[in-house]
């Protein structure tokens, strides 16, 4: 019986960690295997058998990226124009967020909001001629004030609907002790509202965060002269369709997904939190 | 909502200012252009025949049933997403019942399982292009080690080019599906799992009757979304295939934008799109309709 017991917990070790092992493979190795491409010199790089433990290794690709690639410029216009889209979606998102949560007795207000959350159902495709000839029309192609007007219009239906579903569980008591103290609105959602948000926006913004570093059709389409990352990667110059420069493709892939995956270590817990309230709860 | 000081012409005033900015950038940004795209779909504009529009009632929406391309594309995002969303469910299930396990090892598989959610898919996608070339690439590599001789060209045949993308896609959100999968598993009290041991249920009966049925709902919403962004998916094969071999896998939103930015055939494409949407909207209301009986 107790041996029974014991090779029972034997099995179930080796198939649970089997299980584990076999899922971090099929996660990692891809990853790893992009990461040797990267610092494999360009001579040995083109070979067959791939040598996954190469000897000597080269940041040359990445010294090509800075050189010739223009990567720092690209950097800078990913980073500049996620970090003004998430301002503006937690701003504009978190007071839409109040007046949706506060004043639903007003049918418009319900319906505005039914409306947004309908919104976010359209396809960007579906709409993407029509919006690049008004971006055009209004001078907003290749911007940077029209990229970000596009990016935070993507990211404002999620973050409204966290936000607001954030807002309904703080008591209203807070706020009517405000109101009677004289506290007009703008106050009362500066300084109330949004410091008690606080987890909320950290939540949502690290995931549209990620979403914007991710974000590859609003630029493909929008932007010409100023490049992100994600379109960046796929103007490297290629001889043919089929040739592919693997050498700089996997040393920029490396580069936009390091940061990515560091992000992901250090905030699991509120990116969990954050898909899984936006993405089963209704 | 009484217990508010503020009068209420007042009130209405600040909601509305409050939700004007959003409902203005949403309103130019999606409501507009989703009104034009469907004026558009009943027009003939061509910017190669200098733009003017001219009105040709349905002729659009009669042209796609005749396009073998659009077909083609149509037929390839079905065969993508039904098949795509078999495996989601399946390994999804699967994957999600292997994090939801108690071990030590749980926190850091849930970790793993976050990265190719957060990777964007242009990287994914054009790694992908590399690893399935024939001499070079990762996947065939490993099948050498085992089958010495294998050669094969995956991208350059159209039902491998097609599995690949599919292959692709699953390594990019099956994990991802199995994380918010997770998350209603979680909510499963762990005594019904003792009561039905003590009744004799093994693993596989529990999971058919108490886990399933219990996870049932949030699969189906799951599937809903899932299956709207693979109907929608473009920056998967615009990395991997282009489209190609031929038009084998251009997905329908691939072929919409060739033919609205490259072939700058504005009208029909519209006529598309707007298809496309109708589409989407039948599904996911039979789908919301499908949860509702369900309940």
């Amino acid at each position: 019986m107790h041996q029974s017991v014991k090779r029972k917990k034997i099995v179930a070790f080796i198939y649970r960690w089997g299980l584990t092992l076999m899922v971090a493979g099929i996660i990692l190795v891809p990853l790893y295997w992009i990461f040797i491409s990267s610092v494999t010199p360009k001579g040995s790089l083109f070979k067959t058998p791939i040598n996954y433990f190469p000897r000597n290794m080269t940041v040359k690709n990445y010294v090509d990226l800075f050189e010739n690639v223009g990567i720092a410029q690209m950097t800078f216009n990913t980073l500049f124009i996620t970090f003004f889209s998430l301002l503006v979606s937690v701003i504009l998102g978190g007071a839409a967020a109040y007046a949706f949560a506060r004043f639903e007795v007003f049918k418009s207000v319900s319906w505005s909001f039914k409306l947004l959350l309908f919104s976010a159902l359209i396809p960007p495709i579906v709409t993407a001629r029509p919006l690049y000839d008004f971006m055009k029309s209004v001078h907003l192609v290749d911007t940077y004030f029209g990229l970000i007007i596009l990016y935070s219009s993507s990211l404002l239906p999620f973050s409204v609907l966290i936000l607001h579903n954030f807002v309904k569980q703080i008591p209203l008591s807070l706020e009517e002790a405000a109101q009677v103290d004289g506290a007009g609105f703008i106050r009362i959602l500066f300084t109330i509202y949004f410091p008690l948000m606080r987890p909320a926006i950290a939540t949502i913004s690290i995931i549209n965060f990620i979403q914007c570093l991710n974000e590859f059709f609003t630029p493909l389409f929008f932007s010409y002269k100023i490049k992100v990352l994600s379109v960046g990667i796929t103007l490297i110059p290629r001889q043919s369709n089929f040739e592919v420069p693997w050498d700089l493709i996997s040393s920029m892939g490396w580069l936009i997904i390091l940061p990515i995956v560091i992000f992901v270590l250090i905030f699991e817990k509120n990116i969990m939190e954050g898909i899984t309230a936006g993405g089963v709860k209704q | 909502m009484k217990a508010l000081l503020v009068k209420p012409p007042k009130k209405f005033l600040i909601a509305w200012l409050l939700i004007l900015p959003v409902l203005i950038v949403r309103g130019f940004t999606i409501i507009y252009p989703i009104i034009m795209t469907f004026i558009n779909s009943f027009f003939d504009i061509n910017m190669f025949k200098g733009g003017v529009a001219k009105f040709v009632g349905l002729k659009n929406y009669i042209d796609i049933f005749s396009d073998s391309k659009v077909i083609s594309s149509l037929h390839f995002t079905i065969t993508f997403t039904v098949v795509s969303m078999i495996f989601h469910v399946v390994l999804g299930i699967l994957l999600a019942l292997l994090l939801n396990m108690k071990f030590k090892g749980k926190k850091l598989l849930r970790t793993i399982t976050l990265i190719p959610w957060a990777m964007p898919m242009i990287v994914t996608g054009l790694a992908a292009q590399w690893a399935f070339n024939d001499d070079y690439g990762f996947v065939n590599d490993l099948i050498r080690r085992i089958f010495p001789y294998f050669h094969f060209d995956w991208l350059t045949h159209p039902e491998s080019a097609r599995i690949a993308v599919i292959l692709v896609d699953l390594w990019k959100d099956v994990p991802f599906f199995a994380i918010l999968v997770l998350a209603s598993l979680q909510f499963i009290p762990e005594e019904i799992y003792e009561s039905a041991k003590i009744d004799g249920a093994g693993v596989i009966k529990s999971f058919f009757s108490i886990t399933l049925p219990l996870i049932m709902r949030t699969i189906l919403t799951l599937c809903i979304f899932f299956t709207m962004w693979r109907i929608v998916s473009y920056d998967i094969v615009y990395a991997m295939t282009t489209g190609g071999p031929g038009d084998s896998t251009s997905l329908l939103a691939y072929r919409i934008a060739i033919e609205a930015f490259t072939n700058l055939n504005i009208g029909y494409s519209s006529a598309i799109a707007v298809c496309l949407f109708i589409v989407m909207i039948i599904i996911s209301s039979l789908s919301f309709l499908a949860i509702r009986k369900h309940d």
